[in-house]
């Protein structure tokens, strides 16, 4: 798919991934929605990027989606390109032992890691693929793993959502192929944004940083990069792309 | 005159050729779910060089109706 003039709808673009993604998009003259729910760095986005189609909406909840597409739909009808990028990055073991004895990991944060991470991906992707099969829009939907999605040690629920949101790739692509779209993902592995900083301490990153083969983090833009060739090759479908340095967890 | 839509419905449904009428519908075919619907369509229109509407692949539940959207988007001499 040529992206010029093409209508994208991006979830969590207004900060760290999602606005390098954002600009490799518009780079390609995309016309992109970004849908987030940080109505701050939406408001410096417009500033930043008037062109972009700035929405306030909690992915995470489904009403707030079902809202926020119905009037996008009316508006711009359908579009041809969704990248689920939405997330938050927790880290969490099952249970943690310390010295104050045994605890087990948090019920509402496994809850609202479920919910950003994997339930946005099924609330936006059945409205927007209703609508590409209603007004037969051969589209592509992008969904962004995490190399987490193999399991890793002290990220339960990201790591579980994330190996829901693979499966829901190779699914959803063998569901969508016959009417035209295509479904895919990609999986970084540790880059250089503010929530993998804030998410593990400087110890454990620069620990992290040694297992990987090429010895340093992602950059954004090399993530965006992914997303981009995803997009515009149209034989790609079904599958994850890893972009982690060669890292094996 | 049937015979390459029949062929492709015995073969996407998993079907005998043999039982294909026009009075056969979605609810006569155990296989023919939503998902087979889908399928069915990509290979019609793959077939006759189409495009069927969203409107035309809700109605084309039973073969009559198949039949007679393929002959009005020209292709009854093929089918």
């Amino acid at each position: 798919m040529n992206l010029n003039e093409k209508k994208v709808i991006l979830t969590g673009g207004a900060r760290g991934l999602g606005r390098a993604m954002l600009d490799s998009l518009l780079d390609r003259h995309a016309k992109v929605a970004v849908f987030d729910i940080d109505a701050g760095a939406l408001a410096i986005l417009k500033e930043q990027r008037p062109e972009v189609n700035c929405v306030e909406c909690d992915v995470a909840d489904h009403v707030s989606v079902v809202k926020a597409l119905k009037h996008y739909h009316e508006t711009y009808g359908s579009a041809d390109v969704l990248i689920n990028n939405a997330g938050i990055l927790y880290s969490a073991p099952l249970v943690r032992i310390s010295m104050g004895g045994i605890e087990r990991h948090d019920v509402a944060m496994w809850n609202k890691v479920m919910a950003t991470n994997l339930y946005s991906v099924f609330y936006m992707t059945s409205c927007v693929v209703e609508k590409m099969i209603t007004t037969r829009t051969k589209g592509v939907i992008v969904n962004i793993s995490s190399i987490s999605s193999l399991g890793n040690a002290g990220q339960s629920a990201y790591s579980a959502a994330k190996a829901a949101v693979n499966a829901l790739t190779v699914t959803w692509s063998k569901e969508l192929s016959p009417m035209g779209i295509r479904v895919t993902a990609v999986a970084p592995g540790f880059t250089e944004t503010e929530s993998t900083r804030q998410a593990l301490s400087e110890s454990v990153l620069n620990e992290t940083i040694k297992k990987v083969p090429l010895r340093r983090l992602g950059k954004p833009e090399e993530i965006a990069d992914g997303v981009i060739w995803v997009i515009e090759n149209d034989f790609f479908n079904g599958k994850i792309l890893s972009l982690d340095g060669g890292l094996v967890l | 005159m049937n015979e390459k839509l029949y062929n492709i419905l015995g073969t996407t449904l998993g079907i005998n050729v043999a039982i294909i009428s026009d009075d056969l519908t979605m609810r006569d075919v155990e296989t023919w779910d939503s998902l087979k619907h889908m399928e069915l369509i990509a290979t019609l229109e793959q077939a006759f060089e189409l495009e069927f509407t969203f409107e035309e692949i809700i109605s084309m539940q039973n073969v009559a109706e198949i039949k007679h959207i393929l002959t009005q988007k020209g292709v009854n001499g093929k089918i």
